[in-house]
């Protein structure tokens, strides 16, 4: 059953988010329509695709996907560094809530920025071009569990993280270059042989084809895959963070 | 006896190595007003961060009204309020909102919450400053506001980590009279942990004093004063004869005699009357009754503080 100081910890982190909204909300949807111009209509006229689908079109669930991971990752994770920074942690380790509800507080928050980043990047999207999104309900389950698993990701970032620079690091070296890397721009295709086994070994790349299919219908790779390598990042990533929560790990001395 | 908190043998050694709490045990009653005082650096922080979670324990154990406070930690939790040393207050939020989300994390409801905030912000003068940031407001308070984030959820225990410290005399004996209130009035059992005597002395009906991780006396102030305090008479003469005060620790110089004793009121009058008819002129006389400084100067051989 949930209880009142289990909510009121989800009502507090998004709250936080949305009272912030030039900040978590606007700057996806800007970066997501400057790319559609960029390289769907300057550019992705002049690339062609095996299943004859608009470049423009090909590139919107890897838009999409992207800030989703980075919204969601940052939403949890600057949320901790700000609390550990200013030690109002403490009141959150001092409740009468348990770990794995406290990470859930924040893990929540994140898939609920992360969800709402995604909608509203696809909603942007379709002033660009048109499409019908093929499976409403598939795609709304990649949005919220690659949203839980950045989540859960940022939370333990977030723990073990003792600067700001740190967290930027995770952003700027690791889920960027995934992301860009993970086939937001490209068909696998396109790819010469050896850089398409390296792709595959890429976690992202499943989860933004997963996305693509559910979207778009047209998938690479199994989507059976796509969605079990995606419940395991979620589940598994989200289980470490509760632990680390409930065994006070880097947070309680 | 009813204890409301009850500490067995509580140990902690920190991954560096360091060894903050050596065993403790502490029992305090239902209704007390406990202080536990000791020098920067005691163990008395650590003792108050396993109380109420924030400090994984090593060993022992700890009740709060017969629930262990690991394997109970929700129900424990629910009944305590701290108020940490550290200012530590979120600042995305107004006060208001910000104490209404406190009592949301200890199960009260928005409605319950916004009712029992207004009631905090009034009683502690904060009504003017209840749609401010913390970032907005002074340091005193600032601390009014931790204080009322112990309180939110009428916890039967307030715990109070140095919650003078840094604030200006005014305003430390308006919280004095708060705690007082909330003590006697309310009848919550507060555990104040201080460095300041004269906090201890005033507030609280039982102290343990606490140095390097050890409880080495605990009882009311009057009672530790008793056994272990010496009150010190300073005497300005105009000369001096040392084999005048044979039942008592005297020493002379620069013409003040002073004289330690366990009972200044009762032996005062005797020295006066021995001095005066030895024809001694007494130009001065100052008394500087025994307090806790002395008790714990006496039991560890250093000063609680260097304030």
């Amino acid at each position: 059953m949930i209880n009142k100081s289990f909510y009121t910890l989800v009502y507090r982190e998004v709250w936080r988010f949305l009272v912030l909204y030039k900040q978590t909300i606007m700057p996806g949807i800007i970066t997501a329509a400057l790319y559609m111009v960029i390289f769907g209509e300057a550019l992705g006229s002049r690339i062609k695709l095996e299943n004859n689908i608009d470049y423009i079109i090909f590139i919107i669930p890897g838009l999409t996907m992207m800030s989703v991971i980075g919204q969601s990752f940052a939403n949890s994770s600057s949320s901790i560094m700000q609390a550990k920074y200013l030690k109002f942690i403490d009141d959150y380790l001092i409740a009468p809530v348990s770990g794995f509800e406290l990470s859930m507080s924040f893990i929540i928050g994140a898939i609920l920025r992360g969800v709402i980043n995604g909608i509203l990047i696809i909603l942007t999207c379709a002033l660009f071009t048109s499409f019908t999104i093929e499976h409403y309900f598939l795609s709304l389950f990649f949005l919220i569990v690659v949203s839980c698993a950045f989540g859960a990701i940022g939370v333990i970032v977030g723990i073990v993280s003792k600067t700001w620079d740190s967290v930027g690091v995770w952003g700027t070296f690791v889920f960027m270059p995934l992301s860009m890397l993970g086939g937001v721009f490209w068909s696998i295709d396109m790819l010469p042989e050896s850089w398409a086994y390296i792709a595959l070994m890429n976690p992202l790349y499943w989860m933004i084809n997963g996305l693509r299919y559910s979207m778009l219908g047209i998938s690479e790779i199994s989507i059976t895959f796509s969605i079990i390598i995606s419940l395991l990042f979620a589940i598994i990533f989200t289980i470490l963070a509760s632990i680390m929560f409930s065994k006070g790990y880097k947070i309680k001395s | 006896m009813n204890s409301i908190i009850e500490i067995n043998n509580l140990k902690k050694i920190y991954s560096n190595g360091k060894h903050a709490l050596n065993g403790i045990n502490i029992n305090i009653e239902k209704g007390k007003f406990f202080g536990l005082l000791g020098p920067n650096g005691a163990g008395k922080t650590t003792t108050i961060g396993i109380l109420t979670g924030l400090v994984n324990l090593t060993s022992g154990k700890i009740k709060v009204n017969g629930l262990d406070t690991i394997k109970d930690y929700k129900q424990t939790r629910k009944m305590i309020g701290l108020s940490p040393q550290e200012i530590n207050l979120d600042v995305f939020f107004n006060i208001r909102e910000l104490l209404i989300f406190q009592g949301g994390y200890y199960g009260l409801s928005i409605k319950e919450s916004k009712k029992r905030v207004d009631k905090i912000l009034f009683d502690l003068g904060l009504e003017e400053k209840a749609y401010s940031k913390a970032r907005e407001l002074s340091g005193g308070m600032k601390r009014r506001v931790q204080i009322a984030k112990a309180l939110i959820h009428d916890p039967e225990i307030i715990i109070l980590d140095e919650p003078t410290a840094g604030v200006d005399i005014e305003l430390r004996h308006l919280l004095w009279d708060s705690l007082k209130e909330m003590n006697e009035k309310h009848d919550k059992t507060l555990l104040l942990t201080t460095h300041y005597i004269e906090e201890a002395e005033n507030l609280c009906d039982e102290v343990a004093i606490i140095d390097d991780g050890k409880i080495i006396a605990q009882g009311s102030p009057k009672d530790l004063i008793a056994n272990d305090g010496e009150s010190q008479i300073n005497i300005t003469v105009d000369n001096w004869d040392s084999s005048l005060l044979p039942n008592f620790n005297s020493s002379f110089q620069d013409n003040i005699v002073t004289i330690k004793s366990k009972n200044s009121d009762k032996d005062t009058p005797h020295i006066i009357n021995k001095i005066t008819d030895a024809n001694i002129s007494i130009t001065k006389l100052d008394i500087r009754k025994a307090n806790l400084e002395d008790v714990f100067i006496k039991l560890t051989g250093k000063k609680l503080s260097d304030d």
